[in-house]
């Protein structure tokens, strides 16, 4: 039976059966015990499980991730969570150095089989710090696996194929889905595979490549474009690592020009290795340019509302760019 | 006169190891054995180096096997060590077949990570060592998650994490000591103070004199010893090891040591003056260990050089066994990324 959650929801259930079907998973972060998570994510966790497999750790990230990543080389399956992807900078030598790398470096002696849930996203007035995305930090880390759902059926199915998963993964989730994703999800359990993108609208005349929130946006853009007679196909590229080729390609080919939109910032984004994707396997498909919509190569995003708008990519955005590419 | 690290030469003049008279002949020897194994398993990887048999670098700890053994020798199988550059020794003493250390060194096919670790950065899986990442304090860090894993499977396993006194400058040190604190976890934290971080003297280190002081801060019991007493070591070990198997939580065990050589093989150590060499050398560990043991006539020139003639042989056969292994094939780079 499905009936419809918000994204939120979809993740706690997640966590709740998981938790309850294995019980070599535990939760491990600031403030997501008997708080329930600055979100809620992990709300009613620790009154069901108690605070040995719901830990508030003290404020330190590395040794978040260095107790998870410990933990998971002797055979447990830790999900840490990251309060706010700003703020996993501390973190950053265990998860590039030890997580990406023991299985590696130990020639498969070690697996590291952790989660990593990290809070990311704009346009909540969060400010500098409270709105950074940084999914491109890690997705240049082979050995370490980046998904970025954005639906509540993935929030849930992706989740538990993420714990499921013998690789380290980091699980995005984007903040502003948390409450306004809300969809069918089934009640049992489902797996959605790490991997494959998601065909969210299909179309004939222009591919977008998006993830996580910006989906929904897309799709928005998508609608408006449908009244001026132009079919655009949006893609979820809700895996950013190992990224999926051939259903990315698959898409180019079929309507021959490709938008990329994401919300973070431009240069060296996740933007740029799709561009180069399509540009080195589906160049001669293309029949206009490869475009990118995403934030300005600025610090983070300002604070202030025309700031912070300024840096966040809008359906108005997206719509004028396809406006262009359709011309082609 | 005073050292570069601070520390008056007169301070440290030669003393006999301490004598725990209630341990066993057969205790002092394999300590002993075991001290010797690693120093002469040690040169022999210098000498290796020097003629250009392998590449990279590496680190010796000659000078500092009784904080190695001292620390080590009494672990199961089934315990953990976390170890960090200088310890390739602690593979040996946990019981990792020679062969493999120096196929390790050799980056050769048949070592235990398959030739992509640099050398001396070694772990052997199979007895639980953790390959180390080369990132100082990356390990002990890493050995204190799996402290908590073994804590909540229930265990009585404990995990030996072996760092520097330059390691304890970094926050991830105050992090996990501060973790393991609270949670109370199995581990011991050995920190090998030779006092020198590559070029840099303890007293730009830390303002503190004794490291073991930080524990203090972290609700639980730091302790300072002489690292080249290899009883007093041992003794030190044996109790936290003890403390962390009853479930009573870390200890950290400071050992003041010096190596011999340089921070690597390429370093000249040019930073130290000599008399401070000269002094520590006097201090070493396995003579001063020696001097108990003749005494107490449980060791004689004889006995010795047998033992050494044995350790020779095993090393030989090893060094063998790694010179004729193949390298890894090209293709094998791409091998382990995922699981
Ligand atoms: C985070 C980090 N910074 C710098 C280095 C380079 N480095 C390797 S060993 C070392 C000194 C370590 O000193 P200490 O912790 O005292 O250990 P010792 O070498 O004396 O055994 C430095 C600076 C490193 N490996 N990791
Ligand atoms: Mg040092």
């Amino acid at each position: 039976m499905a009936r419809s959650l918000n994204f939120i929801d979809a993740l706690n259930e997640a966590l709740h059966q998981e938790m309850e079907r294995d019980e070599r998973v535990f939760l491990l972060g600031e403030d997501i015990g008997v708080s329930g998570g600055v979100f809620k994510a992990t709300a009613g966790l620790y009154d069901k499980f108690g605070e040995e497999r719901v830990m508030d750790t003290p404020l330190a990230e590395g040794i978040i991730i260095a107790a998870a990543i410990g933990s998971a080389m002797v055979g447990l399956r830790p999900i840490a969570e990251i309060q706010f992807t700003d703020f996993v900078t501390p973190a950053m030598d265990q998860i590039i150095q030890q997580a990406a790398k023991i299985r590696y470096r130990s020639a498969g002696g070690f697996d590291c089989p952790i989660t990593v849930r990290i809070c990311c996203g704009g346009g909540v007035s969060g400010g500098l710090y409270h709105s950074q995305e940084n999914a491109a930090w890690f997705v240049h880390e082979p050995g370490l696996k980046v998904v970025m759902p954005s639906t509540a059926y993935d929030a849930k199915g992706m989740m538990l194929a993420a714990i499921r998963d013998p690789n380290p993964v980091i699980f995005f989730e984007h903040k502003k889905l948390y409450r306004t994703a809300k969809g069918d999800v089934p009640e049992g359990d489902y797996v959605v595979p790490i991997g494959p993108v998601a065909v969210r609208r299909e179309g004939k005349d222009m591919t977008v490549l998006t993830y996580g929130f910006m989906t929904q946006v897309a799709l928005d853009a998508a609608e408006e474009m449908a009244k001026q007679g132009v079919d655009v196909e949006v893609v979820d590229v809700r895996t950013l690592n190992p990224l999926d080729k051939d259903g990315i390609l698959a898409s180019v080919r079929k309507t021959s020009k490709c938008l990329i939109v994401h919300e973070d910032k431009r240069t060296m984004g996740i933007g740029a290795e799709l561009a180069a994707i399509v540009a080195e396997e589906a160049f001669e498909d293309l029949d206009g340019p490869i475009v990118r919509i995403t934030g300005p190569d600025i610090p983070a995003i300002p604070f202030s509302p025309p700031l912070e708008k300024f840096f966040l990519v809008n359906k108005e955005k997206i719509v004028a760019a396809m406006e262009s590419l359709a011309k082609y | 006169m005073t050292t570069k690290t601070g520390r008056s030469v007169a301070e440290m003049e030669p003393e006999k190891a301490s004598q725990s008279a209630s341990q066993s002949s057969e205790l002092l020897l394999g300590l002993y054995r075991s001290m010797l194994k690693c120093r002469m398993c040690d040169e022999k990887a210098r000498v290796l180096f020097k003629q250009s048999k392998y590449g990279g670098n590496f680190y010796s700890a000659v000078g500092q096997e009784a904080t190695e053994v001292g620390a080590a020798y009494t672990l199961r199988d089934d315990d953990w060590i976390a170890p960090s550059h200088r310890d390739w020794i602690s593979n040996i003493i946990k019981g990792a077949p020679l062969k493999f250390c120096y196929a390790q060194l050799f980056a050769k096919a048949t070592s235990p990570d398959r030739g992509r670790s640099s050398p001396a950065h070694m772990g052997y899986p199979p007895l639980n060592v953790i390959t180390p990442a080369s990132s100082i304090a990356g390990q002990l860090n890493v050995g204190t998650g799996v402290a908590l894993g073994l804590k909540k499977l229930g265990r009585d396993t404990v995990v030996v994490a072996f760092f520097g006194d330059g390691a304890t400058s970094i926050g991830g040190f105050h992090e996990a000591l501060n973790f393991a604190g609270v949670h109370r976890l199995p581990i011991i934290y050995v920190c090998q103070n030779n006092l020198w971080a590559e070029s840099v003297p303890l007293r730009l280190q830390t303002a503190v004199t004794d490291l073991s002081v930080k524990a203090q801060a972290y609700g639980f019991p730091g302790v300072t010893v002489d690292g080249n007493d290899i009883m007093a070591v041992y003794d030190a070990s044996v109790r936290a090891i003890a403390r962390a198997r009853a479930g009573e939580g870390p200890t950290l065990i400071e050992c003041k040591t010096y190596r011999w050589y340089g921070h690597s093989e390429i370093d000249p150590a040019k930073y130290r003056i000599k008399e401070e060499v000269e002094a520590w050398k006097k201090k070493e560990p396995i003579g001063r260990f020696e001097k108990v043991l003749v005494e107490q006539k449980l060791l004689n020139d004889q006995k010795k050089a047998a033992m050494a003639a044995e350790i020779t042989a095993e090393i030989d056969e090893a060094v063998e066994f790694a010179e004729k292994s193949p390298y890894p094939d090209a293709s094998e780079a791409t091998d382990f990324v995922w699981a």
